[in-house]
This record gives C-alpha cells, structure tokens and sequence, in this order.
C-alpha cells in the first residue's frame, strides 16, 4: 500500500512550469552578457553626447546623420561598400579554395594528406596582428624589393597596401590566406562523412570528376557550405583586426580600406585622431544597422540550408 | 591564585604596549601620500621615473606612481576612467579643444590660482586656456620639427645645408642622382606625413600665429596663393621620397634614415633619442622656406599636466603642479624629460643632448607657432591630410588641394 502510493507520486507528471529551472542558469548568463548589452546599445543609438553627464536623447537623428551628413555619409557609404566587397573576395575565394583544397585531400588516391592538412591550417593559428605585418612587409617594395628583383619578380615590387586602387582587394586576400584553413577542415569533414558506396556507384557506372563533384558531393555537403556561408558572413561584416594590423584605423589609404569595423572604432569608440572624442550614440547607431544588416542576411541563409535537411 | 593576576595583568600589558606601538607606526605611515598620474606616454616610463624620484626629494612624503596608457588609447582609456570615479590624481592634459572638453566636463582642475603660471608667456599657456579664461593644466613640454639629414652623405655629395626650398629640393636631385634615397618619408601611415611634413612646413608659407588667426577668422582663404604654394612644394618634394612610399609607415621611415638607407628624413624632435649610437654622424636643420620667405619654426604645445577635480589629495597635487612652474622644477623636469621634448618655462635652460639643442635652437630669430590645425581648425585634420596624400600621389593638382580644404572649412560650423 505504502509502496504504491509512493510509485504513484513518482509518477506524476512534473508541472507545466518544472522545465524552466534548467534553462534558468543558462537563460541568466544570455541574459546578462548577450541580450542586456544587445538592446542596450540599440537604446544608447538613440541618444548623443560624447559621456554621461552630456548625454541626451535625441531620437533618429544619428541614424538621419548616417545618411545624410556631407563627410560622414560618404565615409558610410564607403566603408559599407568596401565591407560587402570584402566579404564577397572572402566568400569566392577562401570558401571557394576551402572546397577545392577539401576535395583535393578526401581523394582516395592523395599522398599526405595530413600534412597538406597541417599547412593549410597553420595560418588560422597565427595572430591577426603577426599576419599583417609580415604581410605589410612582404608587400612593401622597400623591404622585398631586392629580393623580389634578384629572382626576376621585379614587377611585383609595387606598394599594393599604399594604391587605393589595389589594397582592399589585397587585405581582403591577406584574411583568405589567413582563414581559409577553417572552411577547409569543414569541408573535409563533411566530405568524410558522404557514405562510401555512394561514390562507389558513382565510379562504376562511369561519373566523371566533375560529376561526381556537382550531383553527389554539393548536394550531400549543402548544410555545411550554408553553416561556412554564415560564419563567412557574419565574421567578415564584423572585421575589424586585419584592417587594424595593416592599414590602420583610418582604413589607409584615402578610406580605401574603411569598413564598418574600423569605421565603427573611429566613430564609437575612439574618436577620430587628433580630437579622440567618442560619439557612442553614433556608434552604437551603426552597429545597430550592422546587427539588422547581419540579422536580415543570417535568418534566409539559415532556414534555406536547414531546411533540405 | 596571585600568580594569575600577574599573568592576567602581563598579558593586559603587553596587549596596551603593542597597540601603542602599532598606533605609533599607522601614525608615520599615515603621512605617506601616493598619488597616481595618467599619461599617454608609454615610451618615457623610465624617464618619468627618475623625474618623480627627483619630485621625492623636494616632497619626501609625496609618492607618485606614472601609469601610463597606450598613445592612441590614452582619450579614451582617461575619459572612461574619470566617468566611473577611478581617474588618475594627476594626468596629462591635451592641448586645445580634447583638453577643454574635459576641463567643460568638471574632470580637471581648474589651476589658475597656480602663482608659477606668471612664468609662462601667454601663447605657451593658451593651448590649455579654456574659453572662460581659465587655465586648466600648467605647460609641460614642447616639440618641434624639421629636417634630420646624415653628415655623411651630405658629404659625399658636396651639399651645403640647404637655406631656401628650391635649395631642398637641387640637394634631393643630387643624392638621388647619385643612387641615394633623398627622403625617408612615407604615407601609409597618414599621420606623420601631415604633422611633421606639411604642418612643419606650413609657417614657412603663411607665416607665424597672427597669420594663422585670418584663416581661422575666414579673413583669408585655404586656397590662396600660400596654400597652393605649400601643397605644390609637397608634390614636388614626393619624386624624393622612397620607391613606393605610399606604403611606407613611419616605422619604416625611421629604419630607413637609421640605417642609412635615406638621407634625410622629416620629422619631429620627439624621435631625436632614437638615432642615438647610428653609425653615422648626424643633425638637423630646419625646414627650409621658399626663396623671399622667412623660414619658420612649427613649435607645437603638446604636454601639459593637470590634476583630477575628485582626488583625495588635491593640496599634494597641487604642490607638485606648483613645483613643475618654478624654475627650479623646470629644470629637473627638463634634465629627465626624454630628449626632444622642450621646456616650456620662460627661462634659460640647458639640454645635454646637442642635437637636441640643435632642434631648440632652430627657433632663435624665427617666428614659432603651433601646428597650424590644432588651435580652432581641428576638424580639417583629416580633410587636410588627405589633401596632402593625394597631392603626393598625383591623383589630384594642388590648386584642387587648396580647393578642396576652403570648401571642407566652409563646410565646418564654426
């Protein structure tokens, strides 16, 4: 009697609301560290004033600012452009390269592969702040202009980081080098797990490379190549670093390489030199457009490579 | 029985001895004052050591520890400190307008009862005069700029120190003609190139302080014929610079003068310490003007220190800002301050360094002032510099330089 009375109490189903304790811990630290700071800096957008004893609400204004002021929309406009640009050389070609090197590695007849691996994945490893300043020194003619002569490469001593015409694209170069070590181990982990007899058919009944390529591996792969996409995307909107190690805040030269990133610093942070006097409400301002930018990219991106699955 | 009472009695007594003894200790420390000072001076730690240690000696109860901040982080790092109640007692104060914002903002104090300040001409202490007339740090030091230029190549070429521009610039075709660098100076950096080049340059061109004052008022236009004439020297000045010197930083610069890969290089006197022990003899001369210009020397207020409006020790900070505007504290100050750093006190004093006297020197008989922007203009910084690269580039003439800084000045609400 006693003991069934037990078991029915055990039994019983757990309130509606039981649940809720787990997730609290979890749901607390979001809470604080992600979605405070999140909505707080949509609400400093709202306000100007350069600290909190002048701080005063000011509505949309900076966000009309962004848009409509003669510099700093121009400098908006800029950095917005040179930061879909930078993502766009990051996507075709440290994805693009990440899936061939990927495919060159999982191929059954590869010689060491694991080496190949290693090396491609070195660079990742390597601090931001190292990798561009070797690079501003390797593409500086003044440092690597001899040696560059001596073996008959002479053309290639040319300031590539000092010519607007050529240093977003190089700096954007320098972050696929440094990156591309990421989507590649992805890609080879995906393509590990494509069953083997799959390949197999294909193979026997007389696919090409290319075919195999297109019809088994993409489809098969297609939830990793969106995931790399994402982190692609949102990764590269936020850049900030590479531009920092080789060019400056100022996003040298000429504004050529100003993204939101450093833009972002310039405004919000640390003021432009030599006056350094921060504006946060305008930069909170264009981080708010960052994370509506990132959040209206991210949710199709997601649910179109999910959604196959 | 009698025994615990002597025991009971002993403890009793030594417990009332050692308090009195600890009182007496807490007493003695109690007059040691520490006092914290904030500075964007993150290379002179070691100097200013060894000048607070001198500090200790006139105030032995007075410690102050230096704390400085990253150069490009100090604004920020300072502000936020001083918003959250941490400030520094003591600080490095900006000259002009980043100063005047945080003296408006009620964080420095206001140091015009200083009675050392009588010590200081009045355009040494308007940099941090704010615009009610109140003095909201005491001068510290000064920098200049001009040319450093290695004897040896000058030498080797049969050049004499160039006096007039147009003598610069034959001095720069010789060397390059005979397969030397002219000049280190680069662009990637942008700063440099404005502030120790055209801005050093610039007096040579409009003249000193009350010319500088008609541009700021709009009596006079950014691109007149002074103007024009200024970034026109900057274009042609840039065939002299090193092959692909739009990628040269400022720390190439100075490897590249330093190990005698340039032979001249423009810059401030904050850098006269570094080329000490090249291998090379060297020194420095003055930017030179155009022929029928008087040449003129960009001597720029930099330093100043102030103290914290909220700091518990406001008579001990104030002492030492007191002792830093006697004659006496100018000179201590000076003999440890880093080479290239000058004195601002109305009062003969001598520097060990000789190029560094050679750089203080370059002042006698020549009119001296600020760089040009910093004083009202500082909005035109960037549009200014920006000028100046792409002059140096050739992507754009220097009527349309001149042209583009008076719109970007009209532009400005002043």
């Amino acid at each position: 009697m006693k003991l069934n009375k037990q078991n029915k109490h055990l039994s019983v189903e757990p309130s509606g609301w039981y649940w809720l304790l787990y997730i609290i811990p979890a749901l607390l630290i979001y809470i604080i560290f992600m979605a405070y700071p999140l909505l707080d800096s949509l609400r400093l957008s709202f306000y100007t004033g350069s600290n909190s004893s002048n701080r005063e609400f000011i509505g949309f204004l900076n966000f009309k600012k962004l848009f409509t002021d003669e510099t700093l929309s121009v400098r908006y406009k800029g950095a917005f452009s040179h930061t879909i640009i930078f993502f766009l050389i990051n996507m075709v070609f440290q994805n693009g390269l990440g899936i061939l090197f990927a495919v060159i590695i999982t191929t059954r007849t590869m010689k060491a592969k694991s080496f190949y691996q290693t090396v491609i994945f070195i660079p990742t490893t390597f601090a931001v702040l190292v990798t561009g300043y070797l690079w501003k020194l390797l593409l500086n003619p003044i440092w690597a202009g001899d040696t560059l002569s001596k073996i008959g490469l002479g053309f290639l001593a040319r300031p590539w980081l000092g010519t607007k015409s050529t240093a977003l694209v190089v700096v954007s170069l320098i972050s696929c080098w440094q990156w591309m070590g990421i989507p590649t181990m992805m890609f080879i982990a995906a393509l590990k797990n494509i069953p083997k007899d799959c390949l197999e058919v294909a193979s026997i009944e007389g696919a090409t490379a290319w075919q195999t390529f297109t019809k088994i591996k993409v489809p098969l792969i297609k939830p990793v190549i969106g995931m790399v996409t994402i982190l692609t995307f949102v990764n590269n909107f936020n850049a900030f670093d590479i531009i920092f190690a080789t060019e400056t805040v100022n996003g040298a030269p000429n504004y050529a390489t100003d993204l939101l990133g450093t833009f972002f610093y310039r405004i919000g942070i640390a003021g432009e030199h030599p006056i350094a006097i921060a504006d946060p409400g305008l930069g909170a301002a264009v981080a708010t457009i960052t994370f509506i930018v990132l959040l209206l990219g991210v949710i199709p991106m997601l649910r179109y490579t999910s959604g196959d699955n | 029985m009698k025994k615990k009472v002597f025991f009971v009695m002993l403890i009793v007594l030594l417990t009332l001895s050692t308090n009195a003894f600890a009182a007496g200790s807490s007493e003695t420390k109690m007059e040691k004052v520490t006092l914290t000072m904030g500075s964007w001076r993150a290379d002179d730690v070691d100097a200013m050591n060894n000048l607070l240690e001198a500090y200790s000696l006139v105030a032995p109860n007075v410690e102050i520890e230096f704390k400085p901040t990253n150069p490009a982080d100090y604004n920020a790092t300072l502000r936020l400190q001083l918003e959250s109640g941490t400030g520094p007692d003591l600080m490095y104060a900006r000259s002009y307008a980043p100063g005047i914002e945080l003296y408006q903002a009620g964080y420095f104090e206001n140091c015009s009862d200083i009675e050392g300040l009588s010590n200081f001409t009045k355009s040494n202490k308007a940099p941090w005069m704010a615009p009610d007339g109140n003095m909201f740090a005491v001068p510290f030091a000064a920098v200049s700029h001009g040319v450093y230029y290695n004897k040896d190549f000058f030498m080797k070429a049969g050049i004499d120190i160039p006096t007039t521009w147009e003598d610069f610039l034959m001095a720069c075709k010789k060397l390059q003609d005979m397969g030397i660098t002219p000049l280190a100076n680069g662009l990637a950096d942008e700063w440099d190139i404005l502030e120790t080049f055209f801005l050093g340059a610039l007096p040579n061109y409009i003249g000193g302080a009350n010319q500088r004052v008609k541009y700021e008022t709009g009596e006079m236009k950014l691109n007149d014929e002074k103007f024009i004439k200024a970034f026109t020297a900057m274009r042609d000045v840039a065939k002299y610079c090193p092959k692909g010197f739009e990628s040269v930083t400022y720390n190439d610069s100075q490897a590249l003068f330093a190990t005698a890969k340039a032979a001249m290089f423009i810059d401030g006197s904050w850098s006269v310490g570094t080329y000490d022990g090249v291998g090379f003899d060297w020194g420095i001369f003055a930017i030179p003007a155009p022929k029928g210009n008087n040449t003129a020397i960009c001597f720029h207020p930099d330093m100043a220190i102030t103290m914290n409006t909220t700091t518990e020790h406001p008579e001990e900070a104030k002492a030492f800002l007191s002792w830093l505007c006697t004659v006496e504290g100018a000179t201590t100050a000076s003999k440890y301050l880093p080479a290239g750093f000058f004195p601002m006190i109305n009062a003969p004093i001598a520097i060990e360094l000789p190029q560094a006297n050679e750089f203080l020197a370059l002042n006698e008989g020549k009119e001296t002032d600020a760089r040009f922007v910093w004083p009202v203009l500082l909005a035109l910084y960037s549009p200014m510099d920006q000028a100046v690269i792409k002059v140096m580039k050739g992507e754009i003439t220097p009527t349309q330089a001149a042209n583009d800084l008076q719109k970007a000045y009209e532009n400005l609400d002043l």
